[in-house]
C-alpha cells in the first residue's frame, strides 16, 4: 500500500486503520416516532513507531492526502514521546478465516425502519394500551475496515448488523414501573420484533404489582442482559493479559485451576452462529480465533494483544481492540459466549420455590474490576414463589463475583445475543445463596 | 458550498427548522500506564451534525465532508420518513435569536502549554503514587481540546464557540498480600485553564489517593441494610445527579414519578436543589447546543418540586420556557436534554452537628459511579467510607454501594451542612456530557440501603 511506503519514510514501523461506517436508525419516544438519523462517517488512525517511540494521529477522513498529513503529524507526536523499552513490534502477516456478511443490510432504507417501528408501536398499543413506549429504536450498521502495516498486514473486512430495542413502562397510581426493555440483534434483517414486544409486555404486566424484597440469601436467576452487565465490569477485566503481567488480575496464578462452577464455560468467539461481530481480524490485523477462557469452571488462559503478548512471550489471541476515542490498542473481546445448559428458562422459573429474577442491574459499572466485588442494584427484578412471578421489586446484590459464580444451580438452554455493554451471547443463569438487601418500599 | 448558502437553498424544502452544527476540534489524549505512555495521540474531529424538523418530525444526519447541502437533504429525507409515524407533531418553543461569539474564559489554554509540561505533570503524579509498595498499578489519563463549534440555524441564529477543556482521570490499583483495592479520581475544567489545573499539587493528590486505597484494603465490610448516613459533598452531588437530576430532565420526567409532583412538596422545607452555574463547574456554558441561553434551574426550592430541565421541544410540550439544557457530545449526535452542574444548596449545620446522635451509621466520603432508573431507584458506588459510632467517625469501610428510592430518601433528609463542594464527571445517557455535581454534607436518617458482605 502506498500509504505504508510513505509512512516508512518516517517510521520504523507503521500501522494504518481506515474505516467507513454507515448507520441508519429510527427512534420512538412516548408512543410515537420522534426521529430518524443517518450517520455517514469515515476516519483513519495512524500508529507509528520510531526508535521505540509511539505516536498516534486520528482524523475524520479516509482520503490519501489527509492520511499522508496524518502520518507526518503522528511522526511529530512520536518524537515527543519517550522510548518504550518493552516495545517489540507490530504483528506479522496473518492467515484469516472467511466471514459472511449480509450485504442487504447496507441497502436498508429509513422507510423500512420507520415502517417496522410504526408497526411495533401499534402492536404494543393493541396488546397493552396502558403501556408507555419510553423509547424504542431500530437500525442497521454497516462497517468497512482496512488494516495495513509495514510487516505485510493487509486486511479488509466488513461487518454488518441490525438491532431493535423496546423500552416500556406503565404508570401505576402515582408511581411508575421500572423501565422494562428487551432487544434483538442480528447479522441479517430478520429481527424478532414480535418476540421482543411480547417479552417486554409480559414483564410490564409482571411489574404492575410491586412487592418488597426480603433481606437474606436467595436463589437468583440472572437474565442474559443483566448477566452480561455484571460480568463485563466485575469478571472480564481479570481475563486481560496486561493485568496478568502486572499481577493485578485475581486470576494471575490460576491457569488450569477451577475458579467457578463446572456449569460455566466462557469463550470469546466472533464466529458463533448468533454473533453480530464476525470479525476476521482484530484492530491490529491479527487473525481472530475462538478463545476458550473458562472451560467447565476451569480457567484456561488470558486474552492477549500483540504488545502484552510479546512481553509475556505469548502469541496474540487476536484480542487487540482499539479505542477509537484515544487510538490506543488495548485488550478486549469480540463476542463473549457463555455455553447453554439444558433446561429452558420457563422450567427453571417453574422449579423455583422462592427466589428472584434480575432483568437488569443498576450500577454494575461500580463493581471493582480488581477484586470482583460487586454491590449493584437489581432493577427491574421480580419475585418468584412456587414457580410463579408475583411482582416486581428492587434490591441490592452484594458479594464477590467469583463466589457468586461458584454457586450456579442451572444454566438456561436459551442464549440471547446482547450487543450493548457486554457484547456477546448469554443464557440465563440461576445462582444459589446470593446475598440481597431490600431497596423497594 | 458554505453553510449560509446551504441554508438559503434549504428554504425550498418544506422544513420548519434547519440547524447546522459544525465542529473542528483538536484533542490530545495522553495515558501513562505504569511508566509507559501507552496513549500518545492527537486527534482532529471535523464535521457537521445537521437536524431538520419537517412535518413535525426530526431528521438527523452526520457528515464529515463539506457537502452541507447534501447533509441537509439527507436530514430532511430522514425527517419525512419519521413524520409518517408521528401522531402529535413536534414543535419548538421560541427563543431569542442571537449572533454571538463565545470566547473562552481560560487564561492559559491547554494548547499554549508545552507537551513536556503535561508529560512531566503526569510523571510527577505517578512517581508520588508509586512511592508506596501498596500501589501496584496506575493509569493516568489526560485529555485536552481546543477548536471551534458553530451553530447556524434557519431562524438566523449564528453562535460560534471557542471550545476548550481539560480532563484528567486517574485509576490506582493496590495490592498488599491478598488485600486488593482500587480508587479513581476525575477532574475537568472548561472555564479555568492551565492557570488552575497546573496549580493542583500532584503530591497532595497522590497522598489523598493512597489514603483512600489503604482504607479500602484495610477497611471492614459494611453491614448490609438501612442505616443513618452522612454523605459528603462529593457523594451528595452524585445522589443529586443520579437520584433526582435525571428525573428532572424533561424527556425522562414524563415517565417518572416527578411528572405528577411538580408544584408539590416532596422534601422538608430546608431542602433545595438546583442545576445551575457554579464556580469551576464542568457543565458551565453560555448557550446550549440549540442556541438557548443557559439559565439556573431551581429543581427543588424549599422542599417543593419547582422546575425541570428543558430543550426547545419539551419546553413547548410543557408550556414552559427553554432553559438551555440541550447538549450534544459532538457533531455525530443530536442534542438531548442533559444536566450541567447539579447541586444541593447549603444550610446551617456543622459537620460535627450532622454526626451528633448517630449511634451506628456510615459516613460516605467518595463515590465510584452511579445510575438511576425511572421508578426513582438509584445506585451509587462508594469508594471511601467510614463507620459512624456514637457520633464520631470510626474505622474505614471497604468499597460498596448505596441505593434507595429517591422520592422516599428525600423525605428523610434530616439535616444539611453549611459547607459546599463539587465533583467532576462524565454523564452517559446514550452520549457523554461533562457535568459537575455537589452540595454540602447531608444527613439521611433512613431510606438509604448500604450494600456489604456482612
Amino acid at each position: 500500500m502506498n500509504l505504508i511506503k510513505y509512512g516508512e519514510k518516517f517510521f520504523d514501523e507503521i500501522e494504518i486503520e481506515i474505516f467507513r461506517k454507515k448507520e441508519i436508525s429510527a427512534v420512538a419516544e412516548l408512543n410515537q416516532i420522534s426521529s430518524t438519523a443517518t450517520r455517514d462517517l469515515k476516519g483513519s488512525i495512524i500508529r507509528g513507531i520510531k526508535d521505540g517511540k509511539i505516536g498516534t494521529y486520528i482524523l475524520d477522513s479516509s482520503d490519501e492526502k489527509s492520511i499522508k498529513e496524518g502520518v507526518e503529524k503522528a511522526y511529530k507526536i512520536a518524537l515527543k514521546n519517550e522510548k518504550d523499552e518493552n516495545w517489540h513490534s507490530l504483528p506479522e502477516q496473518q492467515k484469516y478465516s472467511k466471514n459472511k456478511v449480509n450485504r442487504e443490510i447496507k441497502s436498508i432504507r429509513e422507510d423500512y425502519l420507520v415502517d417496522s417501528l410504526v408497526l411495533s408501536l401499534k402492536k404494543v398499543k393493541d396488546k397493552k394500551p396502558e403501556a408507555i413506549v419510553v423509547g424504542a429504536e431500530t437500525g442497521s450498521v454497516w462497517e468497512e475496515t482496512e488494516i495495513h502495516n509495514s510487516h505485510g498486514i493487509d486486511v479488509s473486512q466488513n461487518n454488518a448488523g441490525t438491532y431493535f430495542i423496546m423500552a416500556l413502562s406503565e404508570k401505576i397510581g402515582e408511581n411508575v414501573t421500572p423501565t422494562i426493555f428487551d432487544m434483538d440483534a442480528r447479522r441479517d434483517a430478520n429481527l424478532a420484533y414480535d418476540k421482543v414486544i411480547d417479552s417486554t409486555i409480559k414483564k410490564v404486566k409482571n411489574a404492575e404489582n410491586v412487592v418488597k424484597a426480603e433481606n437474606g440469601e436467595f436463589s437468583i436467576l440472572i437474565e442474559p442482559f443483566a448477566l452480561g452487565e455484571i460480568l463485563q465490569f466485575a469478571l472480564y477485566p481479570a481475563f486481560s493479559g496486561e493485568r496478568k503481567v502486572k499481577g493485578t488480575s485475581i486470576l494471575a496464578d490460576k491457569i488450569n485451576e477451577k475458579v467457578m462452577s463446572d456449569q460455566i464455560t466462557i469463550e470469546d468467539n466472533p464466529f458463533h452462529k448468533l454473533s453480530i461481530n464476525t470479525l476476521i481480524a482484530d484492530d491490529e490485523g491479527v487473525a481472530t480465533h475462538r478463545n476458550i477462557i473458562i472451560e467447565k469452571g476451569v480457567f484456561r488462559g488470558f486474552l492477549w494483544n500483540t504488545y502484552w503478548g510479546n512481553i509475556a512471550s505469548k502469541e496474540s489471541t487476536g484480542n487487540g481492540l482499539r479505542s477509537f476515542r484515544t487510538g490506543s490498542v488495548g485488550i478486549g473481546f469480540h463476542n463473549m459466549v457463555i455455553s447453554p445448559g439444558k433446561k429452558t428458562m420457563e422450567d427453571i422459573i417453574q422449579e423455583m420455590k422462592k427466589g428472584y429474577i434480575i432483568s437488569s442491574f443498576q450500577g454494575a459499572h461500580s463493581s471493582n474490576p480488581d477484586t470482583g466485588d460487586i454491590a449493584a442494584v437489581a432493577n427491574p427484578a421480580f419475585y418468584v414463589e412456587d414457580g410463579e412471578i408475583k411482582g416486581s421489586t428492587v434490591f441490592m446484590v452484594s458479594g464477590n463475583i467469583y463466589n457468586i459464580m461458584r454457586n450456579v444451580a442451572e444454566v438456561s438452554r436459551e442464549q440471547k445475543p446482547i450487543y450493548a455493554i457486554a457484547r456477546g451471547i448469554y443464557p440465563g443463569v440461576l445462582f444459589e445463596n446470593v446475598k440481597i438487601a431490600n431497596v423497594s418500599k | 458550498m458554505d453553510v449560509d448558502q446551504a441554508l438559503k437553498k434549504a428554504e425550498n424544502l418544506n422544513a420548519s427548522y434547519v440547524e447546522v452544527r459544525y465542529e473542528d476540534i483538536t484533542k490530545n489524549h495522553l495515558e501513562l500506564k505504569d511508566g509507559v505512555f501507552s496513549t500518545f495521540t492527537e486527534k482532529r474531529l471535523r464535521g457537521y451534525g445537521i437536524r431538520v424538523l419537517a412535518n413535525g418530525a426530526w431528521g438527523f444526519a452526520t457528515i464529515n465532508s463539506d457537502k452541507v447541502e447534501e447533509g441537509i437533504e439527507s436530514a430532511y429525507r430522514m425527517a419525512l420518513a419519521a413524520s409518517r409515524g408521528i401522531r402529535e407533531k413536534i414543535e419548538l418553543s421560541p427563543i431569542e435569536i442571537v449572533e454571538d461569539y463565545v470566547k473562552s474564559r481560560m487564561k492559559i489554554k491547554p494548547q499554549d502549554v508545552s507537551l513536556d509540561e503535561k508529560i512531566e505533570r503526569m510523571k510527577r503524579l505517578e512517581r508520588n503514587l508509586k512511592k508506596t509498595d501498596e500501589v501496584k498499578s496506575t493509569q493516568i489519563r489526560y485529555e485536552d481540546a481546543h477548536g471551534k463549534k458553530i451553530i447556524t440555524t434557519s431562524e438566523g441564529m449564528r453562535i460560534e464557540f471557542d471550545v476548550n477543556y481539560i480532563f484528567h482521570y486517574l485509576w490506582v490499583t493496590g495490592l498488599q498480600g491478598d488485600k486488593r483495592g482500587a480508587v479513581r479520581n476525575g477532574m475537568g475544567f472548561v472555564d479555568e485553564g492551565w492557570e488552575a489545573f497546573g496549580k493542583i499539587s500532584m503530591e497532595e493528590l497522590a497522598t489523598k489517593m493512597i489514603k483512600k486505597l489503604r482504607n479500602q484494603m484495610n477497611g471492614v465490610s459494611s453491614k448490609r441494610g438501612e442505616y443513618p448516613i452522612v454523605a459528603s459533598p462529593i457523594v451528595i452531588g452524585i445522589i443529586a445527579h443520579e437520584a433526582l437530576g435525571h428525573l428532572a430532565e424533561a424527556d425522562l420526567t414524563v415517565n417518572s414519578p416527578f411528572k405528577e409532583l411538580i408544584g408539590k412538596k416532596i422534601a422538608p422545607e430546608y431542602v433545595s436543589m438546583s442545576d445551575r452555574f457554579v464556580q469551576k463547574g464542568f457543565g458551565n456554558a453560555k448557550y446550549d447546543d440549540e442556541g438557548t441561553r443557559v439559565r439556573d434551574v431551581h429543581i427543588i426550592k424549599n422542599g417543593i418540586l419547582k422546575e425541570i430541565m428543558l430543550n426547545r421541544e419539551y419546553a413547548k410540550r410543557w408550556c414552559m420556557e427553554p432553559n438551555g439544557h440541550a447538549r450534544a457530545e459532538n457533531y455525530t449526535y443530536p442534542p438531548i436534554i442533559r444536566m450541567r452542574n447539579t447541586v444541593f444548596e447549603p444550610c446551617d449545620y456543622s459537620f460535627e452537628e450532622l454526626l451528633e446522635g448517630i449511634k451506628f451509621g456510615y459516613y460516605l466520603a467518595d463515590y465510584r459511579g452511579g445510575q438511576a432508573e425511572l421508578n426513582s431507584a438509584f445506585q451509587v458506588g462508594i469508594q471511601e467510607g467510614y463507620v459512624i459510632r456514637n457520633g464520631e467517625i470510626a474505622e474505614p469501610i471497604k468499597d460498596t454501594s448505596i441505593s434507595g428510592i429517591a422520592i422516599e430518601s428525600l423525605k428523610n433528609i434530616s439535616a444539611i451542612g453549611k459547607d459546599f463542594g463539587i465533583e467532576y464527571g462524565i454523564c452517559g445517557k446514550g452520549q457523554n456530557a461533562f457535568v459537575s455535581s455537589g452540595g454540602p454534607h447531608i444527613r439521611f436518617d433512613r431510606s438509604i440501603v448500604i450494600g456489604g458482605k456482612k
